[in-house]
């Protein structure tokens, strides 16, 4: 049992010899691609300027150190994730409740605001937001940016949460019963605890999709991260440096959570 | 849900709901009729979609119709190439080979830890500057020859923006095959290890096995998740609108823009893919219900 | 026949770790010809890891294995000849669910033996026969009960012709009242002279059929004896504690 139940080729090994022979031919590969896109920049006559991105990250001036144009979006972006991180959970959470409550027109409400939402483009509930929305309620860019994503981000935590409550077996909600539980008790003491450890890496998964997502609000031109890239790309025409040092931003980011996600996830392997 | 014993009812949660959604809707009424002015003319926007000439009495397609024909071919299209793409990466993401395994890796790590808009933007124009002058995709929409003149307005519309379809093509491809990617190798790796073990056990080669154990049982796993990324490959075309590629988000900037019928237009187009990502929607369901009830 | 001649499988010295743990520690046997050897061990004692071995579903790291004079080493030529004449039983009775009975069973001889369809069937059949469900050749496995789809599988292993078996626990997935008849099978085919491996907690079975039992704990052969011996009087006091916990329900 203890092996039939192991992943399918989990188990190939790799011998030192072969890994070694491996990770060389990974960087030849990668040094090519690389190469392949140097060569054809030079080949149209391109101009590498990498000396000059320090300053979009900061700026000495008069001794002292100012962020830089990228800095700035990069805050923003921030800014905007960690609202959104907070509605976001809220809406999720509310809509997952509502799904999951005996009210017929919460229900309908939720069902209809999750078809909505999964069967349009983020791009057009944007537009919607920013054309139609935001001129009915008075919102500036940012704030419609943060309404967008959380109206849009907000869909799928709600299916994450609802997931990681059903996820808790019906056993479960029953021996609660049998020892006289009220539901609310039920919830808190015997299926929360429970269904944490579960949603915890899908929402992690969630915030790191939040953060590739904000990059949407550019066209709308709050100026986050993408859009100041767009800006000094537009002054300089460093369109490889600019979009590569944007993208290795977001990388790092991004992959950094990834890894905090994996990390969950061994761990409440373990435990469980 | 939980509780499939309860009844739903009507309590105080329907209350607290419906006096809300009441209370926003005549918000907005209020707002737009009053405060802003603004004067629905739907009159004004349906001619975008198809509208009747009156010289020739036939109804003739407009840029909205066409820019959601270009949707479409871009999401059939592109589901085409980048399950191609998908299935050969999610080979390489399970193969015994170390060096596949870390490319293939990388292109998926790469493509789902950048947002999709940063991508297609350093895609777009290292494809555009670079590898469409290389595959002589220019070349061949100014062919002369008529037949590939009708095959490229037959499969792809306008020879003009043939090159700016294929790129756009490309670039989504790409982008989505990393998710199928995914896709593939979950469902490969969904199958039992025994299934595994039992093919070897009675001798079938590393890739019969694959063939006749592994990857028949495996099709029936990764198809829900592709058709469910179909859905998703139409939604996120309208990204490649950015790049100019002339698809139905791209159109409603233009007709809002030239029009400047902007609510009606923008709730028109959202409309307009909700209809069509809901009917794939009920249709796939139908399909998996069907498939569910066939077997045995 | 010479005495080496008859020697169908040898294991010298065995070891296999996974990462820091050691699962067999040194296991050296010989088995003849026509030899039916009954494997028994506490949990996790090494007993499937040694037997996955010998068809190289594990890569053993140390000492030797020699199958019907081919040692076993990374050449993949060599690992398809053993197999072919090495079947295996899975205690998951592991049968392809997308496949009917049939096509189970002449896949591997249709692929690997390169058998045309009609002839694969004719084994098929043939063998379906004597595993008693010559009726059940078209259904799907998941149609069958486990005791059914146990002797498919034993069947399927047949169908290569093997001149080797090997049984991982292949009754103790199973309901009480089907492990008779899957019991039954084994013992025929032990009749018939096939040379067997088996990892098995029947006592019952391992008595009728076995004419060497080895006993296993912690990755280590602790006991090699007729079932006579190891019955009546088990030298180990491993071996000892291990029948009384045993052979007392
Ligand atoms: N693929 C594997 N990875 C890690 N440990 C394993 C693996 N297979 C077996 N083991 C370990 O090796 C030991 C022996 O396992 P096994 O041969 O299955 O024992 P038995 O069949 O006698 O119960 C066990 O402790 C088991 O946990
Ligand atoms: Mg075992």
């Amino acid at each position: 049992m203890s092996v039939n139940r192991k992943a399918l080729f989990r188990y190939w090994k790799v011998s030192q010899q072969s890994r070694v022979v491996a990770t060389l031919q990974y960087l030849v590969f990668m040094a090519s691609l690389v190469w392949v896109v140097v060569h054809g920049a030079n080949q149209m006559g391109y101009q590498w300027q990498w000396y000059n991105i320090p300053e979009y990250f900061y700026k000495v001036f008069e001794g002292e150190i100012y962020p830089g144009r990228l800095i700035k979006g990069l805050g923003v972006t921030v800014d905007l994730t960690l609202w959104c991180v907070g509605f976001t959970l809220l809406t999720g959470l509310i809509t997952a409740l509502l799904r999951m409550s005996d009210s017929i027109s919460g229900r309908w409400l939720s069902t209809i605001y999750l078809e909505l939402v999964r069967n349009t483009p983020l791009l057009v509930q944007l537009y919607l937001f920013y054309f139609v929305f935001s001129p009915i309620f008075g919102i500036d860019r940012f704030w419609t940016g943060v309404i967008c994503l959380t109206f849009y981000e907000g869909s799928f935590v709600a299916e994450i949460i609802r997931s990681g409550v059903q996820s808790v077996e019906r056993g479960q909600w029953e021996a609660g019963d049998s020892i006289g539980l009220t539901r609310w008790d039920n919830y808190r003491y015997i299926v929360i605890p429970q269904a944490i450890p579960i949603m915890l890496p899908p929402l992690t998964g969630q915030i790191i999709n939040l953060i590739k997502h904000s990059s949407i609000v550019s066209v709308i031109a709050v100026a986050d991260l993408t859009t100041e890239g767009r800006n000094i790309i537009a002054d300089t025409f460093m369109s490889f440096e600019i979009w590569f040092t944007v993208a290795g931003i977001y990388l790092v980011l991004t992959l950094s959570l990834s890894m905090f996600v994996t990390w969950l996830e061994n761990r409440t392997r373990v435990r469980t | 849900m939980i509780r499939k014993n309860k009844k739903p009812r009507l309590n105080w949660i329907d209350f607290a709901v419906i006096s809300s959604v009441v209370g926003f809707l005549i918000f907005v009424v209020l707002r737009v009729d009053s405060v802003l002015n603004y004067s629905w003319n739907w009159n004004h926007v349906f001619p975008f979609v198809m509208y009747l000439d009156e010289d020739t009495g036939q109804w003739v397609s407009n840029l909205l119709l066409e820019g959601l024909i270009i949707t479409l071919r871009l999401a059939v299209y592109g589901i085409i190439i980048s399950a191609v793409i998908g299935v050969v990466m999610g080979l390489c993401r399970i193969s015994s080979n170390l060096f596949l395994r870390m490319v293939a890796r990388s292109y998926v790590e790469l493509v789902r830890n950048t947002p999709p808009l940063v991508f297609i933007f350093i895609f777009y124009f290292f494809l555009s500057t670079q590898l469409m002058p290389l595959l002589g995709i220019d070349e061949l929409a100014r062919s002369d020859s008529p037949a590939v003149k009708t095959m490229i307005w037959i499969l792809c519309g306008d020879p003009i923006l043939f090159s700016n379809f294929v790129s756009g093509l490309i670039c989504l491809s790409i982008f989505e095959g990393a998710y199928i990617t995914e896709i593939v190798r979950a469902g490969i790796q969904s199958i039992p290890r025994g299934q595994w073990e039992a093919g070897r056990a009675i001798g079938l080669s590393r890739i019969d096995v694959m063939r006749y154990v592994i990857l028949p049982q495996a099709v029936s796993k990764i198809a829900p998740p592709l058709a469910n990324q179909f859905i998703t490959l139409i939604k996120d075309s309208s990204i490649v609108s950015l790049i100019s590629i002339q698809e139905l988000t791209f159109m409603a900037v233009e007709v809002g823009v030239s029009t400047s019928r902007i609510f009606e237009v923008w709730i028109l187009v959202a409309v307009m893919y909700f209809v069509i990502c809901y009917s794939c929607v009920l249709f796939f369901n139908w399909l998996e219900r069907r498939a569910a009830r066939s077997k045995r | 026949m010479t005495d080496t001649d008859k020697r169908v499988i040898r294991l010298d010295n065995v070891s296999k770790s996974f990462g820091n743990f050691q699962a067999l520690k040194g296991v050296s046997f010989d088995i003849n010809h026509g030899q039916k050897v009954v494997v028994c061990g506490p949990s996790g004692s090494g007993k499937s890891t040694m037997i996955r071995c010998i068809n190289r579903l594990e890569e053993h790291d140390g000492g030797s294995i020699t199958v019907n004079g081919v040692e076993l080493t990374d050449d993949m030529a060599n690992i398809l000849a053993v197999r072919r004449e090495v079947g295996m039983v899975f205690q998951q009775f592991n049968l392809f669910p997308h496949l009917t009975v049939l096509d189970n069973l002449t896949l591997g001889p249709m692929r690997s033996r390169g058998a045309d369809k009609q002839q694969a069937q004719g084994t098929a059949m043939e063998y379906l026969e004597r595993v008693r469900i010559p009726d059940q050749a078209n259904k799907y496995p998941s149609q069958l009960s486990g005791g059914q789809q146990q002797r498919v599988a034993i069947a399927r292993s047949l169908c290569m012709k093997p001149k080797i078996m090997l049984f991982d626990e292949p009754t103790s997935a199973l309901d009480p009242e089907m492990i008779k008849e899957v019991l039954d099978v084994m013992i025929e085919l032990a009749e018939e002279g096939m040379t067997m491996i088996v990892v098995t907690h029947e006592m019952g079975f391992a008595k009728t059929v076995a004419d060497t039992m080895i006993f296993m704990d912690h990755g280590e052969i602790v006991e090699v004896a007729p079932p006579s011996e190891f019955f009546s009087s088990p030298r180990s006091e491993r071996t000892q504690l291990f029948l009384s916990q045993i052979l007392s329900h």
